[in-house]
């Protein structure tokens, strides 16, 4: 299968069963929501070094916040279901908790799965925070130098998808970067996804394991590497020079679907040879994204 | 069509009618509703010698049923509803929703004395004017309101959400003396003025007022600034119907911390002019 | 008045005379138990029922300004318990502090035809012959608190024990009341003038006065004694409800030698150190107290018995009701008497896990279970401090059916029942021994002669039970209640109402004494001299219980 003449590569990407929870983080102006949402979601690329991965999914005007300010949402991962409370926890306490403005929302209020959140933070009131019952949702005002930290006393947590992902196979590094770029641009704001890696791009694919150290849980991908294809067992196309990878988060299959499509659409340009996936053979993941199904289906993103 | 009520004999004296709630009427006809038994004064009597009674009650659960006339001595309804509805198209009498847990009462005119006394759940909306003790903890009760709304979009008497435990009282117009009296906690927000000695002997809990008042001296001040839960907590009130200004949603707010006789974790803010 | 009763085959419960669960006819005329009826009087069909005399409550609060307060301070209580009026009887409050209507109707409609306000302030007198006034149906009386008084005190501690004795002779007589009441003598004088000071042993000296406890305790048996009345010297013990104070309670008994003296609901004053890692937790005293009250027969007492659920605190004990109120934190009321008593409300709930609750509850009915002598050990919640005067019928069930107490005892703190008595006893009371706690033992204690008793010239107070195997059913509604000899209670429901009487006493005094009380009086108190004393007009229908001397411990 050739899109703008890049071969899409009969192949799949394997993803995983994660858990998922969304934040709202708001603040006086877009700026400080961004500060913090940064700081939150910043060193969160990948469980196997940051044990949570995390992203900004899109940025919310004032009509959309809870409290009728700028903000951003972000969709915060784990693997499983225990640490994703003790993952926010600790990061939603030194970096929203500690940002000026910002005030920290539940984005999954219809999910029976809650997490006490906020009902953790509130400790660092030390007994002068008090919660609030506005509607039929708990919020905590803890006080701070700066007037009042709000969060939500608790937040949804449902199972989501980690590890969707595919790779650009290019000519060169440029052309690699470029794609790269414009797949990221075209994937930005889609709804219930993040790419959790630097700028949504991942240029160190990595393999289980390792041929060499025991103690390594992931090494290089040799085999998409260029500069080891004389050495290895290489995957690599004639004529490719460089690779780089997205990785998609979200809250369901259907979302990184449709992301990876305006994304591997996007990144079909000139100098890109062709565009593969990474998997494990299909026995690891539960979630299988077929390259070519995905393009050849033609649905929208879907509604939020 | 539901059961429509109309007030044909206005009562001499107070008419205790707590059978006029949705759970009470579910499945009856009107002739049936008629036929419910309600003291008047001390003398038992039927809903029929008040009331014209038509259409029949909503099948299944508890529906929805209205009222019209002036009802003002008319006591108890709802009183302890779970869930359903009732409007009232007139004024209505004491104890309008006493212990309600549930459902919601629309009064598109005036309550009297104790609205929604120790409610625990539902929402209570007034669009005139209500007497004193609206949430309030019924005498001698240590706890008022347990939870649910009210929403009272005219003025009030004394001791609104007195003892109040949770939940929200909101009042359009002004509110009495004695306002959130001895609250535990919970909300009242009133859009209008304060009268004296609000929040006595209250532990926790928030009383928010647009006007300037003078507290009892066992306020103490800390603070202007702009609480963000407001911002919440006037959407809300915007979204049950109350005229709530865009300053009011972005002012700032003096932060008042009493009782200091109590606890001293209540706090009164009183939007900055 | 004029009403004739023959009451037929009903098996009759009468231990003063020494029938028990015979089937026999009761006859009843002017009033009184009568040999017999004429052939015209109403017969009642008492087959497969209990007769017994009516029943005596040797102490409980139920009339006066403290028990007002009580009312005044929880209306929550009375709002789900309204007492409808009927054709014939009027309407009131329930709740643990019922109305003065609802009580006397409460207490007939359990068949109690008598009942004893247990704690009442000199000065609140005229108030609780009002309220006694109003309580229908049942004859009441009340004991008036002299164990604070100042004036007392000085005479005490002068040494003019004369004209001590005449002044509380003067004291029993002006107020109408039936005896002397010590409330923790020494406690609310201390508590008055020192900031949440109390009394904590016999030997303590009671703030200004050269007095301790021993010494006023031995003044008011001496002198009680010396008065002849018919029910001696009432005592609330110093500690009460306490850990460790048994060893009080048994210092005070011993104080009696060998004199009638009566110690009120001393489940409360019977609590063992505390055990265990805790500093507070009670053991129960309910063995050593009961083996002492078995041996002495100069002593007598009422349990006091806690029940579960909703109480009310009200006592003459003002330090203690203060310690309780720190308990809940709740509202609560602290009331002085000017030169004569404290007084402290405070509405409370017994929780069975609870482990002090649980304790109070077991021993309560330890010393129920130990008593060797019913006569001395008799039936009382201390209402409505223990438990409501309604919970008597369950308080007999667990005192009678050992498989219900079984499984009330499995739902209560377990800690709290490892650590008291109450698993090795399997005695269960027979109707004759709860005739005896509820309506005869009172009435000896009382010195009424006429109550608790049927026999001939006896007061026709009897109360007429269905049997029925469930003790509490069988106890919570009399098939009939006659009260003078007016059937009041037909087939379970009021057929007219009725108006007890006053009980109470008259001590002869020498006048004298009144030239050493007056001076005081225009000194210290609110009140004139001259209005001080209640006049007949306070108890238009009353009765005077004879003084004379009293033998101790002597049975008919």
């Amino acid at each position: 299968m050739l899109l703008n003449g890049v071969l899409i590569e009969d192949t799949f990407a394997e993803a995983f069963t994660m858990r998922v929870a969304r934040l709202l983080i708001t603040a006086r102006t877009p700026r400080w929501a961004k500060e913090a949402a940064l700081k939150l979601t910043g060193f969160a690329t990948s469980v196997i070094g940051c044990k949570c991965e995390a992203g900004i999914e899109r940025e919310l005007a004032a009509d959309d916040t809870p409290d009728g300010r700028p903000g951003l949402s972000v969709l915060f991962l784990t693997m499983d279901k225990e640490s994703l409370p003790q993952r926010l926890i600790e990061r939603i306490g030194q970096t929203v908790l500690t940002c000026p403005t910002t005030a920290c929302f539940d984005g999954l209020p219809d999910v029976p799965d809650r997490l006490p959140v906020g009902k953790a933070l509130r400790a660092f009131g030390d007994g002068f925070q008090a919660s609030k019952v506005v509607g039929d949702r708990r919020y905590w005002r803890i006080p701070v130098m700066e007037g009042e930290f709000l969060i939500e006393e608790t937040f949804g947590m449902q199972k989501g998808v980690g590890g969707g992902n595919f790779l650009i196979l290019a000519a060169d590094a440029d052309a690699a970067l470029a794609a790269a770029e414009a797949a990221v641009e075209a994937m930005s704001g889609h709804p219930g996804v993040v790419l959790p890696f630097p700028g949504g791009v991942v240029r160190s694919g990595s393999k289980v394991g390792s041929k060499r150290y025991k103690k390594m849980v992931a090494t290089t991908n040799d085999a998409f590497s260029p500069t080891l294809r004389a050495v290895t067992e290489s995957q690599l196309p004639e004529g490719v020079n460089s690779v780089l990878e997205i990785v998609l988060d979200g809250t369901d299959g259907a979302a990184i679907e449709s992301a990876m499509r305006l994304g591997i659409r996007a990144a079909c340009r000139p100098g890109v040879k062709a565009i593969s996936a990474g998997n494990f053979g299909g026995k690891l993941g539960p979630h299988h994204f077929h390259l070519r199904r995905i393009l050849n289906g033609a649905s929208p993103p879907p509604a939020v | 069509m539901s059961l429509a009520f109309t007030l044909r004999t206005p009562p001499t004296v107070p008419l205790e009618a707590e059978v006029l709630t949705p759970a009470r009427l579910a499945g009856l006809s009107a002739p049936e509703a008629a036929k419910l038994s309600v003291v008047h004064g001390n003398e038992r009597a039927d809903l029929g010698e008040f009331f014209q009674v038509q259409g029949t009650a909503d099948g299944g659960g508890a529906g929805e049923f209205r009222l019209t006339g002036d009802l003002s001595r008319v006591k108890h309804v709802g009183a302890g509803m779970a869930d359903g509805r009732i409007v009232i198209h007139g004024s209505v009498g004491m104890h309008l929703g006493a212990e309600m847990t549930g459902g919601e009462i629309i009064v598109e005119g005036d309550a009297a004395d104790w609205v929604g006394p120790e409610m625990t759940g539902g929402r209570i909306v007034i669009k005139g004017n209500a007497g004193h003790m609206v949430g309030a903890a019924s005498r001698g009760s240590a706890v008022g309101v347990r939870g649910g709304e009210i929403v009272v979009f005219g003025n009030t008497g004394n001791e609104a959400g007195h003892g109040m435990r949770r939940g929200l009282v909101a009042i359009g117009g002004d509110a009495g003396d004695f306002a959130g009296v001895s609250m535990l906690a919970g909300t009242i927000v009133v859009l209008g003025s304060l009268g004296w000695r609000a929040g006595a002997g209250m532990r926790r809990g928030s009383i928010v007022t647009m006007h300037p008042v003078e507290l009892l001296p066992t306020f103490s001040y800390a603070c202007t600034y702009a609480p963000l839960y407001l911002r919440l907590l006037l959407a809300r009130l915007r979204r049950l119907g109350l005229p709530v200004a865009d300053a009011q949603v972005s002012g700032r707010y003096q932060r008042w911390s009493g009782d200091a006789v109590e606890l001293n974790k209540g706090e009164v803010l009183i939007l900055e002019a | 008045m004029g009403s004739s009763l023959r009451i037929v085959n009903g098996r009759v419960y009468d231990p003063a005379n020494g029938v028990d669960g015979e089937v026999r006819d009761v006859c009843i005329r002017d009033g009184k138990i009568a040999a017999d009826a004429p052939p015209d009087a109403k017969r009642i069909d008492a087959a497969g029922m209990v007769v017994m005399p009516g029943g005596v409550d040797i102490h409980c609060h139920i009339a006066g300004p403290k028990v007002n307060l009580a009312r005044k301070v929880q209306p929550e209580d009375h709002r789900y318990d309204v007492h409808p009026r009927t054709r014939v009887t009027r309407s009131g409050t329930g709740g643990s502090v019922p109305s003065t209507f609802a009580t006397g109707y409460r207490y007939a409609g359990l068949g109690y035809t008598t009942a004893m306000e247990a704690a009442v302030t000199p000065l609140g007198a005229r108030h609780a012959l009002e309220e006694l006034h109003d309580t229908p149906v049942i004859d009441k009386g009340f004991y008036v608190l002299v164990g604070n008084n100042v004036l007392l005190y000085r005479l005490l501690q002068e040494g003019r024990l004369e004209e001590f004795r005449n002044a509380l002779a003067w004291w029993i007589k002006v107020t109408k009341a039936y005896a002397p009441k010590l409330v923790n003598p020494g406690g609310d004088e201390l508590w008055k003038g020192q900031r949440n000071a109390n009394i904590t042993s016999l030997d303590d000296k009671i703030g200004p006065f050269e007095l301790t406890p021993r010494k006023v305790i031995a003044g008011f048996i001496e002198a009680a004694t010396a008065l002849g009345l018919p029910h001696p010297v009432h005592i609330h013990c110093n500690n009460l409800g306490h850990t460790g104070n048994v060893a009080t309670t048994l210092e005070t008994m011993r104080l009696a030698e060998g004199r009638r003296t009566h110690f009120a609901h001393v489940q409360f004053n019977s609590y063992g150190p505390a055990a265990g890692k805790s500093q507070t937790n009670p053991t129960s005293g309910a063995r050593e107290i009961a083996e002492f009250v078995n041996t002495h027969p100069n002593i007598s007492a009422d349990v006091g018995a806690v029940m579960f659920g909703r109480s009310t605190i009200m006592t003459g004990d003002a330090p203690l009701a203060y310690m309780l109120r720190q308990f809940g934190g709740t509202k609560w009321v602290n009331a002085d008497t000017e030169n004569e008593s404290g007084c402290g409300i405070v509405p409370f709930t017994y929780q069975d896990r609870v482990y002090t609750n649980a304790m109070q509850w077991a021993v309560g009915l330890e010393l129920f279970l130990l008593s060797q002598d019913p006569w001395r050990m008799v039936f009382s919640t201390d209402h409505p401090n223990g438990g409501s005067f309604v919970t008597y019928p369950r308080l007999i069930r667990l005192l009678m059916d050992r498989e219900f107490r079984k499984a009330r005892m499995a739902e209560v703190n377990q800690k709290a029942l490892d650590r008291s008595g109450l698993r090795d006893l399997s005695r269960e009371y027979s109707l004759n021994e709860i005739a005896i706690v509820t309506r005869a033992g009172p009435a000896r204690l009382l010195g009424l002669t006429r109550k608790g008793q049927l026999g001939v010239g006896a007061d026709a107070d009897v109360t007429i039970y269905e049997e029925d195997p469930d003790k509490e059913k069988m106890f919570s509604a009399p098939r009939y209640v006659i009260k003078d000899g007016e059937l009041i209670i037909e087939d379970h429901e009021f057929r007219v109402d009725h108006e007890g009487r006053l009980l109470h006493v008259a001590p002869d005094f020498d006048p004298g004494i009144e030239q050493v009380i007056e001076p005081f009086f225009e000194d210290f108190y609110t009140i004139r001299f001259a209005n001080y004393a209640v006049d007949d007009r306070y108890a238009p229908h009353h009765e005077i219980i004879p003084t004379a001397p009293q033998a101790a411990g002597a049975r008919p």
